[in-house]
């Protein structure tokens, strides 16, 4: 007798909160338009390939090996040269304003080191205000130095008679990457995102929906008939659990069309997996709207509780290891980390369970202990 | 089954520095419909509240059929039917939808859930509504809507929190005629109201100010224990008329009703024509004064002045 009467309940609060969002136009812009929105914006926005970076070049040099040089590096398609310098003074002024990002400055003497055979230097001024695109720029100039060296090697080699050979260096690094062949970032920044995009979704669908009832008076007539906690708290997090699981089936199929990202692993295994996220996420807005006094502080509360750990702490921007340790250890306790491992595993390396199962461990664990303390925290009063 | 309905032994509740019930003592007999009456803030609300478990005493306990109702809360509840004061309706849904909601988590079995919706739409007249959203509901039928959902589980006691407030004189008919039927169905009620002619049509009546239950009695008993007497009057002046009036010696309460003045003297104070004197002595034009059919709007008028004074 009282396993039908508690579905029963708990599918009159699902059914009530399901209709709730259907008929509210900001509840349904909010569950379809916010994610393909913020995934459109943030794919798009944060990218971090390297493509046409402005510099500028002062050449004391002005020979044929100089101009040869400069070229070299204009034709890589990284690098676009934005003007030519005279005077040394215009160095740091041309940086400070941002109409270059690095300035290349060739000394006299630079073309006829290299045609008598001795090594040449050049002096690169980078900006280093935006460190990681300097240190990117850094590296892909090293490598376009590199190259270029090798190249003139070699013809010096010829026109003095020797084996090309002769001058290929002992040691070369042949790099080989994993997992995003193409180093294209979207591949990366895209399953993050769709992780952080379902977290702030997360949050804003359940933290109102305890708050709201108490704040139009619904909740007092809900609160005095005999439904339990748990119904309450199973019957708010279903139709939100089918919404967002939605939600997540959107934010893969936009990654696909618009970014040409898709997981490379199980689609079935990530879905799984997601919900188990999901069940997460909500519950702690849920638990946060069944605590807050007014709507405002629970939106408020669970952004700060979910969203900006998953932002910040869990490994979406900055690698999880390269944190100071406290935080380490915050990352851990956050649903989002595990997540974020899993979502990229299965993106990235087509991963299966067996290569993150603590992960998956975790999450269940986490969604579990969420959705009980939800429970226990339920007060069926208005005090 | 129990005969006492609701029993409350020195029920007490505070918020903060508010002491909103201060050792209530309460029965309400099976089958009456029992008035809670009092001006803002006497904590009717705060009572209802208490017997729904909504609320957790300070002091004192409270029993409904026999059940205390802080133990057995949820048991309480599966036999209580309660209409808050404010709107507890779900605005996105329609009136069939809210009426199927309460029936779900009431668990009314589906057999008998269509025939009890149906009885209690045609008495409230708003069959021909259950489609329209609960938010675009009037007034008087967001009440009778939210009465039906108080009742669709035929509950053993019914609390109506100021069930009529802000609605039409047409729509309070209805709903009370609604109200004066369910005791033939076994159905306990404990109405708070703050208009004293629906506290008539009550069984009998608690009189509520600051948190103490100043009395107990029919309506009929209230007036009969009326130590002052009313006078009604004429003033061309109504405000003039009533200050002076509230300054008088022996004027117990001043109140207007309708184009008339109507207050309350004691025993020992002034008549008719002694009240309509003094007011042309200070110079306010008065006519008409004359001994009136005692009331209970003055009794609870003078009960509430009383604490007012004792304050
Ligand atoms: N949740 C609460 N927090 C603080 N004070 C409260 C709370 N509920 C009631 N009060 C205070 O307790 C007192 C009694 O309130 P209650 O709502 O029971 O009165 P009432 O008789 O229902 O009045 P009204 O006619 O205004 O509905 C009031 O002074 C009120 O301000
Ligand atoms: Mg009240």
């Amino acid at each position: 007798m009282r396993r039908p009467a508690t579905l029963r309940r708990m599918l009159a609060v699902a059914r009530a909160e399901w209709r709730h969002n259907y008929r509210d136009a900001r509840s349904l812009a909010i569950v379809i338009a916010l994610p393909v929105f913020l995934l459109l914006i943030y794919g798009y926005g944060i990218n971090l390939d390297l493509r046409d970076l402005p510099f500028a070049v002062q050449d004391l040099d002005r020979t044929e090996q100089s101009a040869d040089f400069v070229n070299r590096l204009v034709r890589s398609g990284y690098f676009t040269l934005a003007r030519a310098i005279q005077d040394t003074r215009e160095i740091d002024s041309v940086i400070e304003v941002g109409a270059v990002r690095f300035v290349l400055v060739i000394p006299h003497g630079f073309g006829g080191d290299l045609a008598s055979g001795r090594p040449a230097q050049v002096q690169v001024v980078l900006d280093g205000g935006d460190s990681a695109t300097a240190s990117v720029a850094l590296g892909y100039l090293q490598a376009l130095v590199g190259d270029h060296s090798i190249h003139l090697a070699r013809r010096w080699a010829m026109r003095h008679g020797l084996p090309a050979s002769a001058v290929e260096p002992a040691l070369r690094v042949v790099p080989r990457v994993l997992y995003n062949p193409e180093l294209r970032s979207v591949n990366f920044i895209v399953p993050g995102l769709i992780a952080v995009i379902l977290t702030l979704l997360a949050a804003l669908l359940t933290s109102g929906c305890i708050v709201r009832e108490r704040e139009g008076g619904s909740f007092e007539a809900l609160a005095a008939s005999p439904i339990a906690p748990i119904e309450i708290v199973l019957g708010k997090l279903l139709p939100y659990a089918v919404i967002s699981f939605v939600d997540i089936v959107l934010c893969m199929v936009v990654g696909r069309l618009l970014f040409g990202v898709a997981p490379m692993g199980d689609k079935a295994l990530l879905l799984g997996l997601s919900l188990i996220y999901l069940i997460a996420s909500l519950s702690i807005g849920l638990l946060v709207s069944s605590l807050a006094r007014s709507h405002q502080v629970a939106t408020l509360i669970a952004f700060l509780a979910t969203v900006l750990p998953s932002l910040l702490v869990s490994g979406f921007a900055f690698p999880v290891r390269s944190m100071p340790v406290a935080l380490q250890a915050i990352a851990q306790i956050i649903p989002a980390t595990h997540f974020l491992i899993i979502i990229r595993a299965i993106y990235l390396k087509g991963a299966g369970v067996s290569a993150f199962a603590p992960r998956v461990a975790a999450l269940a664990a986490m969604a579990l202990a969420l959705v009980l303390l939800t429970v226990r925290t339920f007060r069926k009063r208005l005090e | 089954m129990h005969d006492l309905a609701i029993r409350t032994e020195d029920l007490t509740k505070s918020f903060g520095e508010i002491r909103a019930l201060a050792g209530l003592d309460l029965e309400v007999a099976r089958g009456e419909i029992f008035g809670l009456v009092g001006p803002d803030g006497a904590g009717k609300t705060t009572t209802m509240r208490l017997l729904s478990g909504l609320l957790r005493p300070d002091a004192g306990r409270a029993e409904v059929a026999g059940l205390d109702v802080v133990e057995r809360t949820e048991d309480v509840r599966r036999l209580l039917g309660y209409l808050p004061q404010t709107f507890a309706m779900l605005h996105e849904l329609t009136v069939a939808e809210n009426i199927e909601y309460f029936a779900d988590l009431y668990c009314i079995p589906r057999g008998q859930f269509a025939q009890r919706s149906d009885e209690l739409l045609s008495a409230t007249g708003l069959t021909e509504f259950t489609g329209r959203r609960a938010d675009a509901l009037s007034g008087g039928m967001g009440q009778k809507l939210a009465l039906i959902c108080s009742l669709i589980h035929r509950p053993q006691v019914l609390l109506l929190d100021e069930p009529t407030r802000g609605v039409d004189p047409v729509s309070r008919r209805d709903l009370w005629r609604i109200v004066y039927g369910l005791p033939a169905e076994d159905v306990t009620v404990l109405i708070s109201t703050p208009y004293a002619d629906e506290a008539e049509r009550c069984n009998r009546l608690g009189v509520l100010v600051d948190g103490i239950l100043q009395t107990v009695g029919t309506p009929q008993d209230l007036v009969a224990r009326q130590t002052s007497r009313p006078i009604e009057l004429q003033a061309t002046e109504q405000r003039l008329a009533r200050n002076a009036l509230e300054k008088l010696g022996g004027v117990e309460t001043v109140a207007v009703v309708g184009q008339a003045l109507r207050i309350t003297v004691r025993r020992d104070g002034p008549g008719p024509e002694e009240v309509l004197k003094a007011l042309d002595g200070a110079g306010v034009e008065a006519t008409e004064a004359h001994w009136a059919q005692p009331r209970l709007a003055d009794a609870l008028l003078a009960i509430a002045e009383r604490c007012g004074k004792d304050g």
